[in-house]
């Protein structure tokens, strides 16, 4: 980091012991960064090093983690989804509609079936018709919000059916025994059951990436989409697919949140889209498109959990959390941008 | 290709520019028969639609998304766009709600308009000097500012009571014209003038036409990009105070999803998202409409949430519209521009 600071020439891989750590520090540093917050929050707070409190961090950093895993995917492919809160909610009411009406497993089909239509919809929006993927998504964000309020007119679904609704903790599981499972179970009392899907959706992201030939496919034509198309690359069949695996991710998400909730409205997922890019980017993903990592989205997802953890701990208000997002969206890719300049100088 | 082009490269220098002044001027016009239809439309199907109040109240709508729309269409002719314009109004709405009351309308006003300025120079100091890229540093400065906002009213509403000048901002009228309007009318001259009369507005057109040309040009981009940002801040922190004095009771959630409705009135005026040329007419027009048509809605009891559904479909089609503008211009510029 000093080396970058201080615009000195010198490349830092290039400096031996030192500059090994330095190496380790770049290449790392969305890791270093959560060790560090960790270990001084852990040190400063007793309430933070409670295991229901990791727990607790696990279990909020799957439901953003799970969309960033996807819109990792996509931003390699040079595409942003902004949609994916409004996509978020209308998944979730399907769903809850489609559990209290009919059965648990249809509803969570419906939700991922709904998802990967929604996604179909975007790819085609920003291919076919050639509008900028920032802005149609933004558009089509205001469309599925009009959705997801005209289904529900407005109002919460509740998963329970209508004979079932009970709250408070003691018979809560009357509501729905699989979601309420899927939302708030752990496997050995500290992996939120979230958590474990986290890792599975990133496990098979990264599958995508590196051992498929579409997964080469989306590096190619978010490197250069000239020659991609050159090549003979579907350019924008290969977005597509990015789009619904963005799609896809958010519809798992809202799976789990409606579970954890019991139930879904329209804007259950309000900001969620800036806390998906947020994550990617100081994930380390770079916006330019071709290239990016999953252990830094996985990790940055985390990250944020904790951070916004430590805001809760220590009583900060939750409009923080907004000022917090976007300065470290901003400082991330000024981070970016600066070290890129550097070493281009170079 | 006619073989007499070949011979006259003045002549077909001059078509090849009357042709995009046509087509820029067909652009306001197909906005404008667009506006003529949904108000004839709705005048026929709404009952009160076509009354003194009801457009009085709609001018008075589209005013608000106007003034910050025409600072939107300079930042899109750059190449660039704003998203933070939602919590700017807000921000805005907020410091002349608190300032009017311990100060009085002038300082209210002014409080407002610093706020809107600073936030925009300070966006354009992150994309000039830190080369981040308008998409992110709005975005970013959106969630900022929304929760600067809701920290600052601990998410309370401020309430503007017994202010009857500050209200006039809203409802006054002069010859029957809504002061609204007049003030947008006003921002629209200055920077109708700003834009096609001075050296600055040539350079914001020549930035986003051809980035690399306007460097190599000796441009100082760095100062333009401020200015643009600077000046869409501005007009956020205009609509924000136009805003509080129609509402007279404010809070850190107004202006959610206003860069939408801001992007799209330009846009749909035919400000192309490619770049390097502005049509702020268009902006007024499409500003226009919009209001007409959600009044509308309002008067047949459509439900809130279908305007949701609308916007957004608008959008995307005022972007494909523009995406087929674009296949034109460049087929055009083949065809009569060749080797000019």
């Amino acid at each position: 980091m000093k080396g970058v600071e201080t615009g000195s020439p010198r490349a830092p891989g290039r400096l031996g012991g030192r500059g090994a750590v330095v190496d380790s520090l770049l290449k790392y540093y969305i890791q270093w960064l959560l060790v560090a917050a960790l270990v001084v929050l852990a040190a400063l707070n007793a309430n933070f090093r409670q295991p229901r409190n990791l727990e607790n961090i696990l279990l909020q950093s799957s439901f953003a983690g799970i969309g960033a895993a996807g819109m990792t995917l996509l931003i390699v492919a040079g595409a942003f989804d902004l949609s994916v809160a409004g996509i978020l909610g209308v998944c979730g009411v399907v769903m809850a509609t489609l559990v209290a009406g009919a059965n648990t497993l249809l509803g969570i089909l419906a939700a991922l079936v709904v998802g990967a239509g929604l996604g179909i919809v975007n790819g085609f929006v920003v291919t076919k018709l050639r509008i900028p993927a920032f802005i149609a998504t933004l558009g089509m964000m205001n469309v599925y919000l009009g959705i997801g309020f005209i289904w529900t007119n407005g109002q919460v679904v509740s998963v329970a059916k209508p004979a079932q609704v009970t709250l408070g903790t003691g018979v809560v599981s009357a509501a729905n025994p699989v979601l309420l499972t899927l939302g708030t179970g752990t496997l050995f009392g500290i992996l939120p059951v979230p958590f474990l899907v986290m890792a599975v959706v990133y496990g098979l992201c990264y599958l995508f990436l590196r051992r498929t030939h579409y997964g080469r496919f989306l590096r190619a034509v978010g490197s250069s989409e000239l020659a991609a198309r050159a090549v003979g690359i579907p350019v924008a069949r290969v977005r597509i697919v990015a789009f619904v695996m963005v799609a896809v991710c958010t519809a798992i998400a809202a799976v789990l949140l409606t579970g954890e909730l019991s139930s879904a409205n329209a804007i259950m997922a309000t900001g969620y889209e800036l806390n998906v890019i947020a994550i990617v980017v100081v994930g380390g993903t770079s916006l330019q498109g071709g290239q990016g990592t999953l252990l830094g989205s996985f990790t940055g997802a985390l990250f944020f959990a904790v951070i916004s953890n430590a805001l809760n701990i220590f009583g900060v208000g939750a409009y923080w959390q907004y000022v917090v997002s976007g300065v470290l969206l901003i400082s991330a890719i000024a981070v970016q941008a600066v070290r890129s300049f550097v070493f281009t100088v170079e | 290709m006619k073989p007499i082009d070949r011979s006259d490269p003045v002549g077909r220098r001059r078509r090849t520019a009357t042709s995009l002044r046509v087509l820029q001027f067909s652009e306001s016009i197909g906005v404008t028969v667009l506006l003529i239809l949904v108000v004839i439309a709705a005048s026929v199907t709404a009952r009160g639609f076509f009354t003194y109040t009801n457009i009085t109240n709609t001018v008075i709508i589209a005013s608000i998304t106007a003034v910050t729309g025409f600072g939107m269409t300079f930042a899109i002719a750059m190449g660039g766009f704003d998203l933070s314009v939602g919590s700017v109004q807000s921000m805005a709405a907020i410091t002349a709600a608190a300032l009017l009351s311990g100060t009085n309308v002038p300082l209210a006003i002014a409080g407002a308009l610093i706020v809107g300025l600073a936030i925009g120079l300070t966006n354009g100091l992150i994309i000039s000097k830190l080369r981040v890229s308008p998409f992110v540093a709005t975005f970013g400065m959106m969630s900022i500012i929304r929760g600067a906002a809701l920290l600052v009213t601990r998410g309370q509403s401020v309430l503007i009571t017994n202010q009857p000048a500050f209200a006039a901002l809203n409802n006054g009228k002069m010859l029957w014209i809504p002061v609204p309007f007049i003030i947008v009318l006003v921002v629209f001259a200055v920077l109708y003038g700003v834009l096609r009369h001075t050296p600055f507005g040539r350079h914001v057109c020549a930035l986003g036409g051809n980035r690399k040309a306007a460097i190599a040009s000796g441009l100082r981009i760095d100062r333009i990009t401020i200015a643009v940002f600077g000046m869409v801040g501005l007009t956020a922190g205009v609509s924000g105070v136009m805003l509080s004095s129609q509402l007279l009771i404010v809070d850190g959630t107004l202006g959610t999803g206003f860069e939408l409705q801001t992007i799209a009135i330009s846009v749909l005026g035919g400000t192309s998202l490619a770049g390097g040329s502005g049509n702020l007419v268009g902006t007024l027009i499409a500003s226009l409409l919009i209001a007409t048509i959600s009044s509308a809605l309002n008067i047949l009891k459509v439900a809130a949430f279908y305007q949701y559904l609308y916007l957004g479909l608008l959008l995307v089609l005022a972007l494909y519209l523009d995406t087929l503008r674009r296949d034109i211009l460049a087929a055009s510029i083949l065809n009569t521009g060749n080797g000019a």
